[in-house]
């Protein structure tokens, strides 16, 4: 932005910034204001619990759509097992109850020096000013080499047209056919899901067709998360049907002969489900914000997941480099986190120096049964990191349909406790 | 890069001159926003934000909305007692594991914290 601070001064005719003194302490009658960009998990959970704890902020929550499409429980979307409105999640009551300002529009890009991001609204391009901005945008997909097109090829890792598209290629599968999917390089958002989805889509295959395979082609060299569940599911569950290659990272993909070349070998499919490598969303790199080693993820400080760059702004969720996994339990975990550090900073605090997160994945392993996975983290001054808790970190002993249950207990709890 | 001039000050939010006007004095803006948050903010209760890390299964203020219980409002030495014993005994579950993150002392926080909060509505449908 080019409307400097001497511009503004002279707007208003103004020759120092003593004189702003007395103005900007008569001014702070008028509340803080909070922007949100992205209303998923971390966005929707920051922009509630601000209300919820802060008093007299205002939050106003940007999401390019008018609605919410849950990743959680989106694996048996794709199986045919639940609606698209399981998954549906809407903002009316975080705009009716917790009192947030929720505005649909793309966050295009940010103006730290300035303190205003620009959005475009209803064709309509618009400078909002802040006191602290938090960005919670989830993932970008980082597109493979070759003709890849997710409308041929879906991922179905932002859940919406996406999750429906695969459902529809999997349904029409007829015997015979194989499924062949690939999972990206850690670390990429919810560590169990693509291992859960291979479950998913081999188990709704040996149920509905006959002959069916399913290849799952991992980019890593084992599996990531629940080893044991997902390790007896390919190996029992499953065998003979589903095969796992592991280093199999892609090195190009060919959408429209759903065909995918690997360090493993060329693999076809019927359905090709590539699921790509991934980063943070894309307004934090264009903020300059994926700052860690690899240059995907946003470094922040996890007492109140600051950017260090830029400490009015804060990333967390999926974009964010803090070692802590990528998922929704996470996401809303780092939100409270972020939301009281907010409110103690409103006060002139500092942030809570002993802040625990978690994370929790249910996984369904069959259409009856479901595994989960946990783990706590603790803030460790030492390394001013989070440090994972070993103890509070275990998958369940075996998939059981008391799991199932709680799965869906869960995701009703932890949809209302972001979203309600 | 979007030229600057595309952009007009937001109707639905603050002014943006009154945003400007505070990056100005950014070296006031801690004390003026102490000033103004003492009667805006209320300290945050010990025991709130980790507490607050039980929502995700057990509901917002620890009211579930279904399935798993409702942990607010329960006697403190209870539900301490019990998280205590949670977080020791051999693993059964999902809550036993969660247990295990915290500190005694934390989970001492954590009970006191919910069992502040006001119990379930008679209205709700929650068991
Ligand atoms: C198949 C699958 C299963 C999963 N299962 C689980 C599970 O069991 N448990 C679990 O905890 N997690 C699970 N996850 C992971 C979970 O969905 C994500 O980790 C979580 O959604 C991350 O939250 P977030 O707020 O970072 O991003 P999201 O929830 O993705 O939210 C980002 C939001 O930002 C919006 N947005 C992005 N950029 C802009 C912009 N420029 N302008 C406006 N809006 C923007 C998007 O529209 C979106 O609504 C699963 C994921 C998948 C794919
Ligand atoms: C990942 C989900 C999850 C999280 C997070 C979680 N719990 Fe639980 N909790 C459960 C489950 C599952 C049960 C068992 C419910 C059942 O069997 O009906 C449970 C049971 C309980 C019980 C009842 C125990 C009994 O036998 O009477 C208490 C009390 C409890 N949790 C407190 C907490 C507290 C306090 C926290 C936060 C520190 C917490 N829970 C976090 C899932 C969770």
């Amino acid at each position: 932005m080019n409307f400097n601070r001497r511009d503004f001064l002279k707007g208003l005719g103004l020759a120092s910034t003593a004189w702003m003194l007395p103005r900007q302490l008569s001014a702070q009658s008028a509340p803080p204001h909070v922007i949100v960009i992205g209303g998923g998990f971390g966005g929707a959970t920051v922009a509630k619990y601000l209300k919820l704890w802060g008093g007299n902020i205002n939050v106003t929550l940007i999401d390019r759509n008018a609605q919410h499409y849950a990743c959680i429980l989106s694996n048996l979307v794709v199986t045919g097992a639940l609606s698209m409105s399981r998954i549906t999640l809407d903002y009316g009551t975080l705009k009716s109850k917790r009192g947030v300002n929720v505005i649909q529009g793309e966050a295009l890009e940010v103006d730290p020096a300035n303190r205003r991001v620009n959005v475009l609204v209803n064709g309509q391009y618009s400078a909002y000013p802040y006191d602290k901005l938090v960005l919670a945008p989830g993932i970008e997909f980082i597109p493979p080499d070759g003709n890849y097109r997710e409308d041929l090829t879906p991922h179905a890792w932002k859940a919406g047209p996406q999750t429906l598209l695969l459902k529809q290629m999997l349904s029409s599968m007829s015997s015979k056919q194989t499924f062949v999917m690939t999972i990206p390089k850690s670390p990429y958002r919810c560590p169990p899901g693509p291992y859960e989805r291979a479950c998913a889509v081999a188990d709704v295959l040996k149920r509905r067709k006959t002959g069916c395979k399913v290849v799952v082609l991992d980019a890593n060299p084992s599996i990531q998360a629940e080893p044991h569940n997902f390790g007896i599911a390919f190996n029992d569950t499953y065998k003979g049907m589903l095969t796992y290659i592991p280093n199999a990272g892609v090195l190009s993909v060919d959408s429209k002969t759903k065909t995918v070349t690997t360090a493993a070998g060329k693999f076809t499919g019927h359905v090709l489900n590539v699921i790509p490598n991934q980063r943070a969303g894309q307004i934090v790199t264009a903020a300059g914000l994926a700052n860690d080693p690899t240059g995907r993820w946003s470094l922040v400080n996890p007492l109140s997941y600051a950017s260090p760059i830029h400490p009015d702004i804060h990333i967390l969720g999926d974009s964010q480099a803090t070692g802590q996994p990528k998922s929704g339990h996470m996401a809303n975990a780092q939100a409270k986190v972020c939301a009281d550090a907010i409110i103690r900073s409103f006060r002139g605090e500092a942030p809570d120096p002993n802040p625990v997160t978690s994370s929790a994945c249910f996984s369904p392993i069959t259409s009856s049964k479901a595994s989960w996975l946990t783990a706590s983290f603790q803030y460790d001054p030492g390394t001013k990191s989070m440090k994972r808790v070993e103890a509070s970190f275990a998958e369940a002993s075996s998939a059981t349909s008391d799991g199932m249950q709680q799965m869906f207990q869960w995701a009703d709890n932890i949809f209302a406790d972001s979203f309600k | 890069m979007n030229p600057p001039s595309r952009f007009s000050p937001s109707p639905a939010a603050a002014p943006i001159s009154h945003a400007r006007r505070r990056s100005l004095v950014r070296e006031f803006a801690i004390a003026a926003a102490v000033l103004a948050s003492l009667s805006t903010q209320a300290a945050p209760p010990p025991g709130q934000l980790l507490a607050s890390q039980c929502f995700q299964c057990h509901g917002t203020n620890g009211r579930a909305v279904g399935g798993f219980e409702s942990i607010n409002g329960k006697s403190a030495d209870d539900m301490y007692k019990k998280l205590l014993e949670m977080s020791t005994r051999r693993p059964e579950g999902i809550m036993d594991v969660q247990a295990r993150a915290y500190t005694p002392i934390q989970l001492k926080l954590i009970a006191t914290y919910l069992a502040s909060l006001p119990a379930q509505a008679a209205t709700s449908v929650q068991r």
